[in-house]
Order: C-alpha cells, then sequence, then structure tokens
C-alpha cells in the first residue's frame, strides 16, 4: 500500500510541490540564518582565534574581547611575578584609521605584539616573515588588507608599499591570513613598541596581557592566581570567548533578531506544511474512507498517511539543506556575510522539521481516525 | 412479514439481521434511523433493497457491511455475528469477506486501474506484484483487457463502474455491498452492469446486495425487501433463488 500512498501523494502536484516548497523554505530559512548567526557568533571570537594565548588578563571592567579598557605597563610585570604563570607579554589592540594612496580612509585593527616573543602572532603568513616587523615603521598585512588597502592604487597593496596609519607611514613587510573579526575590519601586525607610536597618546595604552600557566598549573588556577594577586581580571581562552558570545546575547539585538527570523522559518513551515497536508487528507477522504470501508486498518492509514508527510519532510528537508550548503560555499569564497554551519545545526534543523511533519500527519491522521468508514454511502 | 420469521445462524442465509435499531445525534436532534430492522439475504442471489429517499436504506446497507455501528440487533455476514466483533475484528472481516460497489465509483483517480483494482488484496497482505497481476486477470473478466494502466478519468462511467466491480471482486468476497451501482450511467450502461452484478451472485457461497432508486433495473433482483420509515415493510420474491444443493 505504501507504494499508492506515495503515488497519491506524488499525482498530486500542486500540493506535493507546495509541501515541499514550504519544507524547502523553512529548513532553508531556519539553517541559513543560524550559520549566519553561527558565523556572526565566531567573528565575535575573531581577536581570540588571531591571537593565540592561554590566558587573558584584562582591566576588571572589560567583559568581552572586543573591548578595551588599557591597563598600565607596568601590569605585565605584576603578571610577570606570579608563580602559577610561566610567562606574560603585552599587547595593543586598538581601531584606528589608515589613509590610501588616493586620499581615502579605512579603519583597521591594529595588534601590537611583544617584540621578542611575537606572541599572538598571527598563525597562517602568505608572503614575508612575521619577524620583520621588528624593523622600525613596518607592518605585517592581512588578506583583507590587501583588498581594502588596495584602493586607488595600480596594483594591489604589496610587500614594499607604504601607506599610513594614524598619519604615520607604514610600510609592508609581510602578508598574513587571519579569521574574519565582528567588526569586519582588516587587521595590521606590528610591534608593541611600534603599535604605541602608530596609536593616538593616552595616560594608558596596554589593551591585552597574554599569559601562560607555569607548569603543573592550569590556565584557571593561573588565572585566579592573577586575579588575586594583581586585581586585574583574567579569563582563559575558552572563558574569553564564551563570556564575548554571551555579551552579545544580552548587550545586543542580533540574537533576537536571528531568533525571529528562525522562528519564522518554523511557522511558515508549520503554517504551510500543517495547511497543505490537511487539505491534501481532507481532499482524499472520500478515498480514504473507501480505504477503510475495504478493510484498511487505521493502523496501515496512519502509516500511509505519515509515510507521505515524512516524504516530504525528508525531499523538502534535503533540499533546503542542500541550498543552505549551496549559499555556504558562495558566501564563504567572498567571506561576507559570517557562515557556519557546524554539524549540530542540520541536525536539530533536521529535528525540527520532522517535527513538523509529525505536526502535519498527526493533522491528517486525527481526521482519518475519526472518519467512518459509512461515510463512502453519503452519495 | 412471515418470511422475515428465520432462525438466525441458519448456513442458508448469507445475511441476517435481527431487530436492528440506529440512531443518529441524540436529545432532541436524535432521529432513529433504523427502528427494529429484520432481514435476510440468502446465498447465491442478488437481492435489491428499495425504498424512498430516507427510508434507512443506506444507513442498512452500511449496517451489514460493518461499516456503521448499530445500537441494538444482531447481524451475521456468513455466519459471523458482526454484532459481537471489536472495531478491529469488523474491520479484518470486511477486508476478506466483503466486496464494496460505490454510487460515484470512488476509484482513486491518481492510481491506475490495476492500481486501484489490486487494493483490496494489497489491504489483505498480498504483495504488489502478486496483486496486480490478480487484478489484471479480473479486469479481463469484466471485459476491460488492455486499459490495466489508464487512470479511471479516461474511462467512461459504465467502464469505470466495471473497474469498481473487479476491485469488489479481486480478493473473491462472499459478501458484494453496491450503493446505487447504476445511478451515474446511462439506461444501456446500467443494464450491462446489473447483467455483470447478477452473473457475479450465481455462484454458490455469495450474495450480492444492492440498494437503488433505479426502478429500470428492478428486474435483475432476485429478491426484492422494500423498506419504509426504517423498518423492512414488504419482501417480494420476483425470483427464485438457484438452489445449489440440487446442482
Amino acid at each position: 500500500m505504501y507504494h499508492l500512498a506515495l503515488k497519491m501523494l506524488f499525482s498530486d502536484r500542486a500540493k506535493y510541490i507546495m509541501l515541499v516548497s514550504g519544507l524547502t523554505f523553512a529548513t532553508l530559512l531556519m539553517t541559513q540564518q543560524a550559520a549566519v548567526f553561527f558565523g556572526i557568533l565566531a567573528w565575535t571570537n575573531g581577536n581570540l582565534k588571531n591571537m593565540r594565548a592561554p590566558i587573558w588578563v584584562v582591566d576588571p571592567k572589560v567583559e568581552q574581547a572586543n573591548e578595551i579598557k588599557s591597563m598600565r605597563d607596568t601590569d605585565v610585570g605584576r603578571v610577570r611575578s606570579i608563580k602559577g604563570v610561566e610567562w606574560a607579554v603585552p599587547m595593543y589592540w586598538g581601531i584606528l584609521q589608515s589613509r590610501l594612496s588616493d586620499g581615502t580612509f579605512k579603519a583597521v585593527q591594529l595588534v601590537g605584539l611583544d617584540s621578542a616573543t611575537m606572541i599572538g602572532r598571527p598563525g597562517n603568513m602568505i608572503a614575508g616573515r612575521i619577524e620583520d616587523i621588528r624593523v622600525p615603521n613596518t607592518v605585517v598585512i592581512d588578506d583583507l588588507a590587501v583588498e581594502r588597502l588596495s584602493k586607488g592604487r595600480p596594483k594591489p597593496i604589496g610587500i614594499g608599499d607604504v601607506f599610513e596609519i594614524n598619519d604615520k607611514e607604514a610600510r609592508v613587510a609581510g602578508i598574513c591570513k587571519t579569521e574574519k573579526s565582528f567588526f569586519g575590519y582588516p587587521y595590521i601586525f606590528t610591534t608593541y613598541d611600534q603599535a604605541l607610536q602608530f596609536a593616538p597618546k593616552t595616560r594608558k595604552m596596554l589593551s591585552f596581557i597574554l599569559a601562560h600557566p607555569a607548569k603543573g598549573m592550569t590556565a584557571k588556577q593561573a588565572c585566579l592566581e592573577i586575579e588575586k594577586e594583581t586585581g586585574l581580571k583574567a579569563y582563559t581562552e575558552e572563558e574569553f570567548g564564551l563570556a564575548t558570545i554571551k555579551w552579545f546575547f544580552v548587550n545586543t539585538g542580533i540574537p533576537f533578531s536571528f531568533f525571529t527570523t528562525i522562528l519564522m522559518g518554523f511557522i511558515v513551515g508549520v503554517a504551510i506544511a500543517g495547511q497543505t497536508f490537511y487539505s491534501f487528507v481532507l481532499e482524499n477522504l472520500k478515498h480514504i474512507g473507501a480505504l477503510k470501508a475495504m478493510g484498511a486498518s487505521d493502523w496501515l492509514l496512519t502509516r500511509m498517511v505519515a509515510l507521505q508527510a515524512f516524504t516530504v519532510g525528508l525531499l523538502g528537508y534535503g533540499i533546503g539543506l542542500g541550498l543552505t550548503i549551496v549559499f555556504g560555499l558562495l558566501v564563504l569564497r567572498k567571506g561576507m556575510p559570517p557562515f557556519s554551519l557546524p554539524w549540530q545545526l542540520p541536525a536539530v534543523t533536521f529535528v525540527i522539521i520532522m517535527f513538523i511533519c509529525t505536526f502535519a500527519a498527526l493533522l491528517g491522521i486525527a481526521k482519518v481516525r475519526k472518519l467512518e468508514p459509512a461515510i463512502v454511502f453519503r452519495g | 412479514m412471515d418470511n422475515q420469521q428465520h432462525k438466525i445462524g441458519s448456513n442458508e442465509y448469507a445475511v441476517q439481521v435481527h431487530g436492528v435499531i440506529k440512531s443518529f445525534g441524540s436529545g432532541d436532534a436524535k432521529t432513529v434511523a433504523l427502528k427494529g430492522v429484520d432481514f435476510d439475504a440468502r446465498q447465491g442471489e442478488l437481492l435489491m433493497i428499495v425504498g424512498p429517499s430516507g427510508c434507512g436504506k443506506t444507513t442498512l446497507l452500511s449496517v451489514i457491511a460493518g461499516t456503521l455501528a448499530f445500537d441494538a440487533g444482531k447481524v451475521n455476514v456468513f455466519g459471523n455475528p458482526l454484532h459481537a466483533m471489536s472495531k478491529s475484528e469488523t474491520t479484518l472481516f470486511r477486508g476478506k469477506n466483503i466486496g464494496f460497489i460505490f454510487q460515484q465509483f470512488n476509484l482513486i483517480p491518481t492510481l491506475s486501474c490495476v492500481e486501484n483494482v489490486s487494493v483490496p488484496l494489497l489491504i489483505n497482505g498480498a504483495t504488489r506484484a502478486a496483486a496486480e497481476k490478480k487484478a489484471t486477470e479480473v479486469l479481463e473478466v469484466v471485459g476491460l483487457k488492455g486499459r490495466e494502466n489508464e487512470r479511471p478519468t479516461n474511462l467512461s462511467g459504465g467502464q469505470q463502474q466495471r473497474v469498481a466491480i473487479a476491485r469488489s471482486l479481486v480478493h473473491e468476497p462472499r459478501l458484494i455491498i453496491c450503493d446505487e451501482p447504476t445511478s451515474a450511467l446511462d439506461k444501456d450502461n446500467g443494464a450491462k452492469i446489473m447483467e455483470l452484478l447478477r452473473e457475479i451472485a450465481r455462484a454458490p457461497d455469495r450474495c450480492v446486495i444492492v440498494v437503488s432508486h433505479d426502478n429500470r433495473i428492478y428486474h435483475f433482483a432476485d429478491r426484492m425487501t422494500e423498506m419504509e420509515d426504517g423498518k423492512v415493510q414488504r419482501v417480494h420474491e420476483t425470483y427464485k433463488p438457484v438452489n445449489f444443493k440440487d446442482q
């Protein structure tokens, strides 16, 4: 009987296409929007991914990785003096203006690394060497900077080319690849000392202290010791990432906005699939009544209806997920908008789509089970 | 009504109905459709139930077919007491023992003729291949050889009713229930269908019950049960049923 149930479904083309389209749209909307949301969340941790360190020490008022309340340079020494800390280095991070050759300005994220250890250096150099930033007024730029800072140039900016950061000349010594950050500005790496020259002067300039726990200590234990001894706030890398994500959840409308869109996808899926499937069952009620009269049990009819509902569900989910992946591949090539599709996301969407199908099937099944087979004799 | 005074459970009867009451609704809106109906149908006969609209013909047919629960009384179909069966037992019984022919054919328009005809076999657990093979054979019997893969909507009314007859016969049921089988057909097609149904009825251990308004086909009946106001009023012996014991 199952092949007949499927044939009945596929032959009602209008409803079949409507059902598959509705579930495809719901899958696409929920998965794609959630993937973009996860992409944004990943971007909020851009600093942590690009300047890796097991411990991040900040001013106690700092709540997440994209905000700065500068500390004194002497705080690096205070952290280094703690028993549980193997090493600690200063880092500058700030958003500055760079001036291009055609006179236009672009915002950049300037990162000042400890010149001795280069801790926090970019992991993937495309051209040049990171050590060359020790040469006065030199920087390493990322691939996004090549794209952004090449405006007005006859050829893309490269090693040896010059541009201005905060009215000071900077020469490109290398090009690296970085993870995108929430602000979407390119990264410029230089030494900590030179970063302080590029950046506008303020009383305190130290953005972060990157540290490593001493042997036999966990990062968490070292953090607790740093906080106790210095009064500064110390996060493990993981904690800082989670705190950043939490901050965006609590302080921005981004999660709510995405949640609303995802919810709409769910509602659209429920409404279209539920309504269309119910009307499909209603239109076939006379035939279902005939099957019932001919001896088809409620259980057999329930399985037939469920098969129809889950078939359109699987098709809609498959097409919707396929379209999401195509979207992802296209945007990842361009780098915009952010996109992250961990396996849990399609899995959760699958469960939601199956829930929608179960709802739609139950509407139909309830009708079928209540149906008196004697309906077939009523004209 | 003397001929209604039979012994419940007798083997010569295909269907025995005794004192069946069926009402719809409740309170002031309660309507009693069957008011203690006594009725029988014999093996090897085509029995027609006739009467004015609203007299309870279709309700009685639904009760005999086991598609409608009734309030009181007894119904035996080939010795099987429907009144004592659970809902699932009745469903199983219907699937194995009763064939249905409906007023509007009730063929599934998205399925081919052979698929429509194979449905009762599939319900009874036959494989797809076996069901379609048997369905093809039965379609040939009803004169539709070569139309197996057509959709019902491409056939004439008479041909559609033949498909419905094939569907009612394919699982070799003992009781065939027909609800106004000729109402959607012209006179000639109606007569052909009734000839076919009468042939079908001429088999041992089988019975065809037809509910009809169509007085053009009354002469095809072996016996005619006339209903009025929820009761059997008269039974006309218009044809002597075949006595299989003598054959």
